[in-house]
């Protein structure tokens, strides 16, 4: 395998594509090489070339994790977003950018079962085991999303800008279907190069996790109050980031017979979330 | 004089009579209470070893022209393999030995997933896991059995069920004033040791053999293996000077030693075998699932009269019965006491102990019961366990060598007084509890175990003996009680451990026995060193050998002379003073156990299923403590292993094919130390008279006993829930919620009175 480490972003762009993978922090694509779940050949370390820093309202791409948690000047929902995610040796290296285009958890596809996100025929973890599950948006393919700064961004509004394109982050997003299995609609080579978040007049992030740190969402819950209204998504309860039109849009969640538990579980922390940003 | 005895060995609960050559113990037992160096806090000999990344591991172990094991394990449940051709992979890069399934403990047949099939020995552990993919395998998948009680059923058991009655049970539960009936479960849960399984071997010759291995005992290793390869027993040397953990999963070689060795032995290499994370998690064995079908009977004033439970352990394709039914029989001094234990055999990997195996998972049932029946009978559960005392072993009449439940309980007293404080503390959503539960063990050790006590003409004393520390400190207390018993600082004197060919034959770590085996030995070893440096002193200072002890490093006379003991060992010049020690006898006619109860205190947020433990008091008997400092840590260790089977831990199969699902450490979780509670330890530290010249038990398993059930009576006290199945984790805990709101739809939320 080999390395790249352009040092300017044109060169870092002719890097990438040919089957190149970008390599940020590397908590999350490194295992995934190792479990051979992604192929490469060449990795491009794209650390010297994607912005890294808070200004504003922006926020470099390449910013870890552990910078975010301890910056006051963010949303509170972002900064506790980071700060309850993985450990603090993940958030030292992992980046905001890489941490929204996480793959999913599930153990079916991490351990490689020939599932439907795989290119099969069936979701196992529907006829299987799927206590950490989605519970909406869960057929064919009933992943859940595990960033928990993605959902916070989303209730935030925030707007991603790459090295092609301006987009709101709910468009990074896409449910996949039986002909393009992609969970993103980033394109090969893409790079998102920093975000916009909106200062919100107050934000939160809450969490529910099987330990009390160092595990994935079963239910993230962010909620961001803005002058026309107040923005509610989900982590950890559907293939992607989820925005709730509302507490009551939690009535439409279609669990499965193990994870309803999670709709209660939300059902709370919706409550607290939008108790903790109301004016 | 060496005396020939019949007795009974305790292993983990598993008892078998045999022959013992034992030596007789002759050493009065010290006072009790902390001494110079025994009973004082005593940091870790290697802790800075360990520390600093100095300590060699059998990981670190790296031989010239080593070679790297990879084994092709089963990807099924259940499957045939038709047909292996190796060709593919002999030829590829690196590889210098394939083993197919003929080769034993390799299997054509694999009965779980990760049973080991194939083996490809290479230059590089990359080299030899790449020619795993180029072994051409055609699997035909077979239907799993999963289903313990299908299992029952059928009459698939691993060995034969396993019944005791006494008294009449039947008539006893017909008699009861009050009779309560429930089925606990408990899950899979997996050792997860820091250390992977793993061993390196290497021949010296055709038939000698070397075997690096982290393990918890170094003989029985040493044992199996020369019996499998044929060879005399001094032919195989096996060494473990440290190791990572084991928790009862490393007393055996597994597949990945007798495969490494055979790898070793066709290519004349050193091979190392190593299991990654993922196959740890398959293959070096689990404490198995129970289900247990309680019933007790019980008189008005708490007496109980009548206990019956019905145990399924699903064992997967092997293993042992351990007893989940034991507390029930040896906790409380019930006279009508009937169990029948089952070990299902299932397509899935096979148990292997694990820290009090079968009495966590059988004190989880039996001391939730308990306190169900305290509720039922609006009785203090604290006063309800001591009115069930058992004065003497309820199976059979004998005599408890040494038995300080009672003061367990006492000691218990101002932790469990916090009950109405720690209700009234509830705030909103979260509702807080106290619960207890008792514990009861083995760990009372047993012969053979020798040791040797080397002086040196510097005064410097070496322990050596074929023990290994399994990671508990154990060696460490080795070094105090032989600077106990010679009058040395603690920093004059080292332990040799590890290696079967470097000292005598010693303990298994496990079933809490290397101290309690080891210790007297060690005492004993460095008693008669002590007694040959009196005897050179007396000849040497012209005193009557009687007037004359050690101290403080010298030689002190009665009649106020005192000689430092370097100006006696100096001296030997190169000679050396050599002290020899074996383990005498346990007591015979008595039974010998650990005793203890721990109160939890625990937060739930009725909203969220969120449980909080936020202390854990732990009060244990067992018997003399040697490194307070040490055994804190053990209890530690033991209550937050505890917490994980409590509360998240949880292998978990997909129910279909029976592969397993958690194999990494994201999906399996572990506590860390974000979930760890205020944990306050207090051991009765009163030596067992009657037990050795030491009057110590082990203290590796009691800590991790009661911990289940003191948390989820903690629980039930805090919401009213009751809370039958473990993991105690979100979906359970709201379940359990909702089942009680159905029940009692005013009180929950409220803490119950």
């Amino acid at each position: 395998m080999e390395l790249l480490r352009p040092d300017s972003l044109d060169a870092a762009k002719a890097a990438l594509g040919n089957g190149s993978v970008a390599l940020a922090g590397g908590t999350e694509l490194v295992p995934l090489l190792r479990d051979r779940i992604v192929a490469a050949t060449t990795l491009v370390d794209i650390r010297a070339v994607v912005p890294r820093g808070v200004d504003g309202t922006r926020i470099g791409a390449g910013t870890t994790l552990a910078e975010l948690e301890a910056d006051p000047t963010i949303p509170q929902a972002l900064r506790e977003a980071c700060r309850l995610a993985a450990s603090p040796q993940l958030r030292t290296m992992g980046t905001i950018g890489g941490n929204l285009l996480q793959s999913t958890r599930c153990w079916y596809w991490r351990l490689k079962y020939p599932c439907w996100l795989r290119g099969g025929d069936r979701c196992f973890a529907r006829e299987g085991v799927h206590r950490e599950h989605a519970v909406f948006a869960n057929e064919p393919c009933a992943s859940a999303h595990p960033s928990d700064p993605a959902a916070a961004l989303l209730a935030l509004d925030a707007t991603l800008r790459t090295d092609r394109r301006e987009l709101p982050l709910a468009d990074l997003y896409r449910l996949p279907t039986d002909d393009d299995r992609e969970m993103t609609t980033l394109e090969p080579g893409e790079l998102i190069l920093d975000l916009d978040v909106p200062s919100a007049e107050a934000s939160a992030y809450l969490k529910a996790m099987d330990r009390r740190r160092f595990s994935f969402a079963l239910v993230g819950v962010a909620t961001a109050r803005f002058s026309d209204g107040t923005r509610i998504a989900v982590s950890g309860m559907a293939p992607i980031p989820w925005l709730l039109d509302g507490e009551a849009a939690l009535d439409t969640a279609a669990p499965l017979p193990q994870n309803a538990y999670k709709v209660e579980i939300a059902r709370a922390l919706v409550r607290r979330a939008l108790a903790e940003v109301a004016a | 004089m060496a005396r020939l005895i019949r007795t009974e060995k305790e292993v983990e609960g598993r008892y078998t009579e045999q022959w013992v050559v034992v030596d007789e113990d002759a050493l009065e037992q010290w006072p009790a209470g902390p001494r110079d160096t025994v009973g004082r806090p005593t940091p870790r000999q290697d802790g800075l070893l360990r520390a600093r990344g100095e300590a060699r591991y059998t990981a670190d172990v790296r031989l010239p022209g080593m070679l790297h094991a990879a084994v092709l394990r089963s990807p099924f449940a259940r499957a045939r393999v038709r047909e292996l051709d190796t060709r593919m992979a002999e030829r590829a890069s690196g590889v210098r030995a394939v083993l197919g399934p003929d080769v034993e403990p390799l299997t054509a047949e694999p009965s779980f997933q990760g049973a080991p099939v194939a083996a490809v020995a290479a230059d590089t552990y990359e080299q030899a896991r790449a020619a795993l993919g180029r072994l051409e395998v055609e699997w035909e998948e077979l239907d799993p059995l999963l289903d313990p009680d299908e299992a029952v059923r059928r009459g698939e058991l691993v060995g034969e069920p396993s019944s005791h009655e006494r008294g009449d049970v039947d008539r006893a539960l017909a008699e009861a004033d009050v009779v309560l009936e429930a089925e606990y479960r408990t899950q899979t849960v997996l050792h997860n040791s820091m250390e992977t399984h793993q061993s390196v071997c290497v021949w010296e010759g055709r038939d000698r053999l070397t075997v690096y291995i982290s393990t918890q005992f170094v003989w029985g290793i040493r044992e199996v293996v020369a019996e499998h390869f044929g060879l005399p027993q001094d032919h195989v040397r096996v060494v473990c000077e440290f190791m990572g953990g084991g928790f009862g999963s490393k007393n055996g070689p597994d597949d990945h030693t007798y495969i490494g060795a055979e790898l070793a032995r066709r290519t004349g290499r050193p091979v190392k075998c190593t299991l990654t994370r993922r196959e740890e998690n398959l293959a070096a064995g689990n404490r198995n699932a129970t289900i247990q079908r309680l019933r007790v009977g019980a008189r008005s004033d708490g007496t109980v009269t009548a206990l019956d439970g019905e145990f399924v352990n699903s064992n997967g394709w092997g293993g042992w019965l351990a007893s989940t039914g034991g507390p029930m029989r040896m906790l409380y001094a019930c006279e009508n006491v009937r169990t029948v234990e089952y070990a299902a055999k299932l397509n899935t990997p096979p148990m292997k102990a694990f820290r009090a195996p079968g009495f966590v998972e059988g004190t989880f049932g039996l001391e939730c019961l308990m306190d169900e029946l305290a509720a039922k009978l609006d009785l203090n559960p604290l006063e309800l366990r001591r009115r069930n005392h058992a004065d003497q072993d309820a199976m059979d009449e004998r005599p408890f060598s040494a038995k300080n439940l009672l003061e367990c309980y006492r000691r218990a007293e101002p932790h469990w007084e916090r009950r109405e404080e720690v209700r009234a503390s509830s705030d909103g959503t979260w509702k807080r509890g106290v619960g207890l539960a008792s514990q009861v063990w083995y760990g009372g050790g047993g012969p053979p175990s020798y040791a040797w006590v080397r002086v040196g003409a510097d005064a410097r004393v070496t322990v050596v003996t074929a023990m290994q520390d399994i990671g508990t400190g154990s060696a460490t207390a080795m070094a105090q009680i032989a600077a106990e018993e010679l009058g040395l600082p603690i920093d004059r004197v080292e332990v040799s451990l590890g290696d079967t060919s470097r000292g005598p034959y010693a303990t298994i770590s496990a079933g809490s026995s290397t101290i309690a085996s080891m210790g007297p030995a060690v005492r004993s070893a460095a008693a008669d060193a002590a007694r040959q440096i009196l005897e050179i002193a007396a000849q040497r200072y012209d005193r009557e050998q009687r007037l004359l002890s050690l101290s403080g490093g010298r030689i002190v006379c009665a009649d106020g002379g005192s000689w430092p003991l370097e100006e006696i060992t100096c001296l030997l010049e190169s000679g050396q003073i050599l002290g020899q020690g074996s383990r005498g006898p346990n007591p015979t006619g008595m039974r010998v156990l650990t005793f203890g109860v721990q109160v939890a205190e625990v937060a739930v947020d009725v909203e969220t299923g969120e449980v909080r433990v936020e202390k854990i008091a732990a009060i244990h008997d067992v018997g003399r403590v040697i490194n307070p400092l040490g055994a804190s840590s053990q209890v530690e260790g033991g209550i937050i292993q505890g917490l994980g089977h409590t509360l998240s831990e949880e292998r978990l199969l997909d129910p279909r094919t029976g592969t397993v699902l958690t194999r990494t450490l994201d999906a399996y979780k572990l506590p860390t130390i974000a979930d760890v509670p205020v944990i306050v330890t207090d051991l009765v530290d009163e030596p067992d008279v009657h037990l050795t010249n030491l009057g110590s038990k082990g203290l590796g398993e009691p800590p991790i006993v009661p911990t289940a059930a003191a948390i989820a009576n903690a629980i039930r006290d805090a919401t009213g829930a009751d809370v039958r199945s473990l993991p105690i984790n979100r979906e359970e805990m709201l379940r359990a919620l909702r089942e009680a709101r159905e029940r009692h739809p005013e009180q929950v939320g409220a803490p119950s009175a």
